[in-house]
């Protein structure tokens, strides 16, 4: 099968270099040409709008606490809650993205979630505290569609960066929310709102916010370089695939849920730390409410160029090393990020506890970074299952570690952090047992075997039923895409520009 | 980035010098030699509306000259233990500094050897709770000398209770009611636009 590049007078132009499924394999960030870059810029402020919400709390907490009388068992609850709604909105938006694509699926989500944040302005008690919290956190699903999306609008060798940078820009909202949202409060106060009912009027702007956004994306976004699902799905372009195949070989892929765990101490841990950090900050240090969310913020706003930094490494280790790469990167930096957690929970002053924890910050979210780097290989048939799978795996990481260390008065938060550290440096390790047969895996090189290519690989996720109507066709280009993956050693020998797929009946 | 390390800078130093300036003082250094009382109409009281009327004094029965040292009286609303439950932010320290009992101002006036009394409005940010009053009497340079308060020393008598204000508003329930049904309409109209457009290229 002869696949060709330069199909000149039928192809549409594109204001990027694209490769032959039209995915950029350039990323500029300062350029918001259609449908690539549009399509990134409407990922990551959307996403940005749906942390700022679900993080609106936790720097007002000092003001709600009192106002809805809640304990530190209530607070540690709603915080667990807020983190637990996405774990299965992030699988059930990978297969709606899977499915439908990601534009809908992504701004359907934040406009049946925004009607939640405008009701925490009514909340009156700990239940109804909770319940807006949990619900609220929904939101989070939209991480996977801007990594689906990502993954659909850019090619191979700036996949890292282009997930890195949407993935935090977005993840930025958990830590702009904790500036915001103490100002915001301050000016409705000073205009002469009460306390308790100011912080009430606050949570309006990020749910305006939110609503915005959403619009924003049904109406200049598009699913994939070529159009959306649904026009592509009537002419043909684009197969409808079906959700109990997509699902089941999203979920047998065993690498998804190595990937899943060790997400959850990387992203986890960045969601554990947005919900304590600002009332750490204030108990622990006495400091006024604006100061300690200025210091928790810098721990989110560290995102703008601590992920993207880790999806850049995660590319320039995979251009050089190949997939081997990627993965050692990911496990050096997310085990030095569970040593400076360690670091974070034993330092006893102010400035010593700033310091480290904006170092921690930056290998933790670099981690994330990493992370999906590696995810667009795992799987092209279930790229959004796979990563539905990864992000839940990161929100049950962030409700476990505040199940088991933050919840009620039982470990101090100081003792909480340490004891997070060395959980983040216990599950990096099952990383060592990635193993692709085209690419090796950590200790592994590639195997040697005839049937270990990237088409064999890509291709095993098809039946020959389905092959012989050709739904695979994407998978194909992916696969020969991807070769890059191998390293520059290798990639350096001439391959053969037309893989035909071996024993092919 | 750099007014950021200034800031930083500066709560450190701030930090540094609050800490040298200043003697740790102990609450249980401290004397009962005032005798307090708080008087209010009922024992549910509403933020925002009752008061309650404080009484301060210094205990005949200590020798005289034990308020040689008294500059300034400085009443304050404390929460009872049972309030302070899986509550950290409310936690008693023996330190006064860290303590957090105490943590809204009734009045401060300077020392009269007489009996003095005030009226206190209760304030609309005063949360749900517990509260006993506690006077606290500081020398010239602001730090406490000697306490007083209207409850035992266990804190389980002469309590009040104290019911916040909600905080909502008729209008903020409106609003909320009305911006969600928006988006959700908004989301439903999109659909249904697609749908049309779709419609129409199949044409």
């Amino acid at each position: 099968m002869e696949i060709s590049s330069n199909g000149a007078e039928t192809q549409p132009k594109f204001a990027l270099p694209v490769d032959s499924e039209h995915k950029a394999t350039e990323f500029r960030l300062f350029s918001a040409a259609a449908p690539h870059m549009r399509a990134f810029h409407l990922s990551w402020v959307s996403f940005f709008a749906c942390f700022v919400s679900t993080f609106a709390a936790p720097p007002l907490l000092p003001i709600i606490r009192d106002n809805l009388n809640l304990t530190a068992t209530d607070i540690g609850n709603a915080g667990i809650a807020s983190v637990s709604g996405a774990v299965f909105a992030r699988l059930a938006m990978g297969t709606a993205c899977d499915l439908f694509g990601p534009r809908l699926a992504s701004a359907s989500l934040i406009l049946l979630t925004a009607p939640v944040v405008f009701f925490t302005s009514i909340a009156s008690s700990p239940v109804s505290f909770l319940l807006v919290r949990f619900f609220t956190g929904f939101s989070l699903a939209t991480f996977v569609s801007t990594q689906f999306w990502m993954s659909s609008m850019f090619s191979a060798p700036v996949v890292g960066t282009a997930n890195g940078v949407a993935g935090g820009w977005g993840n930025l909202g958990g830590g702009a929310t904790q500036l915001i949202m103490p100002l915001v409060f301050g000016l409705i106060r000073d205009i002469g709102a009460v306390k308790f009912t100011a912080w009430r009027i606050a949570f309006f702007i990020p749910a305006l916010f939110q609503t915005l956004s959403a619009f924003a994306v049904l109406l200049f976004g598009q699913d994939l370089p070529d159009g959306n699902y649904k026009r592509l799905q009537k002419s043909g372009d684009k197969q409808k695939d079906k959700f109990s195949r997509v699902f089941y070989h999203g979920i047998t892929n065993y690498r998804g849920w190595i990937l899943a765990l060790t997400y959850g101490y990387c992203f986890g841990v960045e969601l554990t730390i947005d919900n304590i950090i600002a009332e750490y900050f204030y108990d622990r240090f006495n400091l006024k409410l604006h100061t300690a969310g200025i210091i928790a913020a810098s721990f989110g706003l560290a995102n703008i160029i601590s992920r993207p930094g880790g999806g850049i490494l995660s590319d320039a280790m995979g251009k050089r090393f190949g997939m081997r790469g990627r993965l050692w990167t990911l496990w050096t930096v997310q085990t030095l990020g569970g040593v400076f957690c360690i670091i974070l929970g034993q330092v006893n002053s102010l400035s010593a506890s700033v310091a480290v924890m904006i170092i921690f910050s930056f290998f933790v979210q670099a981690a994330c970074g990493l992370t999906f780097g590696v995810v667009p290989f795992v799987s092209r048939r279930s790229l959004g299952v796979i990563s539905g799978m990864t992000g839940g795996g990161g929100n049950v990481g962030a409700v476990v570690t505040q199940l088991i260390f933050f919840k009620g008065s039982r470990y101090s938060k100081e003792t909480g952090i340490t004891l997070m550290g060395i959980m983040i440096i216990c599950c990096s390790l099952p990383l060592f047992l990635i193993y692709f047969p085209q690419w090796g895996g950590m200790f592994c090189g590639p195997s040697s075997a005839k049937t270990a290519t990237e088409e064999d690989y890509y291709m095993s996720e098809w039946s020959s039923n389905e092959k012989d109507k050709g739904l695979h066709e994407a998978s194909l280009k992916f696969a020969d895409n991807s070769r890059r993956e191998r390293g520059r050693s290798v990639h350096s020998q001439t391959l053969p520009s037309n893989a035909t797929p071996p024993a092919d009946v | 980035m750099a007014a950021r390390a200034l800031l930083l800078g500066f709560i450190l130093v701030f930090a540094c010098f609050s800490d040298t300036c200043f003697a740790i003082i102990y609450f249980s250094s401290l004397q009962r030699t005032l005798v307090v009382t708080a008087s209010h109409p009922q024992r549910l009281l509403k933020a925002g509306e009752d008061k309650i009327t404080v009484t301060w004094g210094l205990n005949q029965s200590f020798p005289a000259g034990t308020d040689s040292a008294y500059k300034t009286i400085k009443v304050q609303l404390c929460y009872a233990p049972i309030s302070q439950v899986d509550r950290a932010w409310r936690k008693t320290h023996d330190s006064l500094s860290k303590d957090k009992t105490c943590q809204f101002k009734i009045v401060k006036t300077p020392y009269t050897t007489t009996n003095h009394t005030s009226e206190w409005t209760i304030e609309r940010d005063v949360p749900t709770a517990t509260y006993f009053v506690r006077a606290y009497a500081l020398d010239a340079q602001d730090q406490q000398v000697a306490y007083g308060q209207n409850t035992d020393a266990k804190k389980t008598t002469n309590l009040f209770e104290i019911q916040a204000i909600t905080g909502r508003h008729v209008s903020l329930d409106i609003a909320s009611v009305c911006f969600s049904a928006f988006s959700v309409v908004a989301l439903m109209g999109f659909f249904f636009a697609e749908k049309r457009k779709g419609g129409k290229a199949q044409q």
